[in-house]
């Protein structure tokens, strides 16, 4: 569970660091790739196959996201994609509930969900596929950054967007990549958490919240940062609704919240972010 | 090589330049001067589209480039050296290098494999930028990073290059450093348009040389003339 809010997290990350921007309408991005994946299984196409075309799904939102209500903002040198990405939010929430109705569905997974135990800690096969995406994806991106010239630009156009510009790097469609990675990512998130909480148009609000706790937390530049207060935030969510009854389930993560925004409005692992939000 | 007509830019409402006219011919190293204020780095910007230009026209190699987004610009060869040096403080100093080069090199990979004869002559260039290539630029020293901005725009291998006073903020030692490498750059036959605060050294280099008051091309002509011009010596070279 930690892990997937890592994820969305880390999708937070990649579009901060290219245009100093992030999508709140990122836990509906999560929503609506698992509802057109969950289709996808409906209209019989194989769980293995579903997964590629999810997340290219996925980057295609993340895409829109960035040209319907991020791009305009930014050229404009606007704080505009805050209310835009919102708005794209409340936009996906009414879309789903009208294709796909109130209730929350299961989402069948070939994945057994019987629990074995390593060193004494219970596991069960769904959580070691969450684990599984969640470091590959993030691995994937990370060896993408640091290995090919592109992903160079990337972090080039994250350091200094005027100079990147006289590189011959479009900014413009290096913010485009990001957006589509973090729809990458996003989607993944969507496959890998809804077998475990079922499908339903509310499941965006909680998993943003928590995201949101773990990025502000994290730092918006820590990739480490995210996967380990992802980590000890899903712990804390365990233990509150083990010791203190599952109703104390969400608490741990908006207080660490609200103690993360008035202690370190940069985060515990980022360096001193350039511009306030 | 490049060529500024009657250009016009600014800052929001308030125009900088009104009217600027300058050539760069092939092969040549051209001195841009003034005081602080006259509009030089706005000049620059202008050219390699930082800005975009209110009126007049900038061609690179008989093509018009005004108005088009800085990066096509700069695929189209023109590398600009900004005022600030604006390396990548986060990256490696071998990346930073690497990034010049972005206009000619594949996207994915084998692009190291490719850069490597381009990235050899830099280095035989500037030896302390090899001993640091692994290093984050951002921990470089002032002069060393003028290297490496330095550096990063000739591996692109430009049709010309802009280099906004390089010497900015160095110890004159540097200084003197950074001066003779642009000698090397124009005995290397690289066409430039050099700004610089030290318009005694920039004459000494330049081909041809303009010097720019509020915006606008007040003087020019070749730097022995300029030497002797009494109203250049006075607020210039005095
Ligand atoms: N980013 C900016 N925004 C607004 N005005 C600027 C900006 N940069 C420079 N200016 C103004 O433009 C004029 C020319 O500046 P500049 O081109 O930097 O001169 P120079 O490089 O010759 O010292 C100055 O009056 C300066 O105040
Ligand atoms: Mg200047």
């Amino acid at each position: 569970m930690g892990l997937v809010y890592a994820l969305v997290a880390y999708g937070f990350q990649l579009t901060y660091a290219t245009s100093k921007s992030i999508n709140f309408g990122q836990g509906e991005l999560v929503m609506l790739s698992a509802f057109c994946s969950l289709t996808l299984l409906d209209w019989g196409v194989p769980y293995w196959l579903m997964i590629p075309l999810g997340l290219i799904i996925g980057a295609l939102l993340g895409l829109v996201v960035e040209r319907a209500a991020v791009r305009l903002a930014l050229e404009q040198k606007s704080e505009g994609w805050i209310l835009l990405t919102i708005i794209f939010g409340l936009f996906a929430f009414s879309l789903a509930e009208n294709i796909w109705g109130r209730d929350d569905r299961p989402f069948p997974t070939p994945i057994p969900s019987d629990s074995f135990s390593v060193f004494g800690v219970d596991l069960t096969w769904l959580e070691v596929s969450v684990a599984i995406g969640v470091f590959g994806i993030m691995g994937l991106i990370e060896l993408f950054k640091r290995r090919t010239l592109l992903g160079k630009a990337f972090e080039a156009v994250s350091a200094d967007r005027d100079a990147a510009e006289l590189m011959g790097i479009s900014a413009t469609q290096t913010v485009m990549l990001s957006y589509g990675l973090s729809g990458v990512v996003a989607a993944l998130a969507g496959i890998l958490i809804s077998p475990i909480t079922t499908v339903g148009p509310t499941m965006a609000m909680m998993l943003i919240l928590k995201a949101f706790s773990v990025a502000v937390v994290a730092g918006l530049n820590s990739g480490f940062g995210v996967v380990l207060v992802g980590l000890v935030l899903g712990a804390l969510e365990n233990l509150a609704s083990l010791y203190l009854g599952s109703g104390w389930r969400e608490a741990p993560g908006l207080i660490l919240l609200i103690m993360a925004l008035a202690l370190r409005p940069n985060g515990i692992f980022g360096k001193a972010t350039i511009r306030k939000v | 090589m490049l060529k500024v007509e009657d250009l016009h830019a600014g800052y929001g409402g308030a125009e900088v330049l009104n009217g600027v006219n300058l050539e760069v011919k092939q092969g040549t190293l051209v001195a841009l001067i003034g005081a602080n204020g006259a509009g030089k780095t706005t000049t620059m910007r202008a050219i390699s589209g930082m800005i975009k230009p209110s009126a007049g026209s900038v061609t690179l190699e008989g093509t018009e480039v005004d108005g088009y987004s800085a990066s096509r610009i700069a695929r189209l060869g023109l590398a600009h050296s900004p005022e600030g040096r604006k390396i990548f403080g986060p990256l490696s100093v071998e990346d930073n290098l690497l990034l010049g080069a972005y206009r000619r090199l594949p996207r994915f990979f084998g692009f190291h494999s490719q850069a490597q004869g381009e990235l050899e002559k830099v280095y035989a260039l500037f030896p302390r930028l090899k001993e640091r290539r692994l290093q984050h630029a951002g921990t470089l020293s002032g002069g060393e990073q003028q290297m490496l901005a330095i550096g990063r725009a000739l591996m692109a291998q430009p049709k010309v290059m802009l280099l906004d006073e390089p010497s900015m903020g160095l110890a004159p030692v540097i200084v003197q450093e950074v001066f003779a490498i642009i000698r090397r750059l124009k005995e290397a036959g690289i066409t430039l348009l050099l700004v610089e605060q030290f318009a005694k050294s920039a004459l000494e280099v330049a081909d041809y040389a303009y010097v720019m008051e509020r915006g606008k091309i007040a003087v020019e002509g070749a730097p022995a003339e300029l030497q002797k011009d009494e109203r250049v010596i006075a607020a210039y070279l005095g």
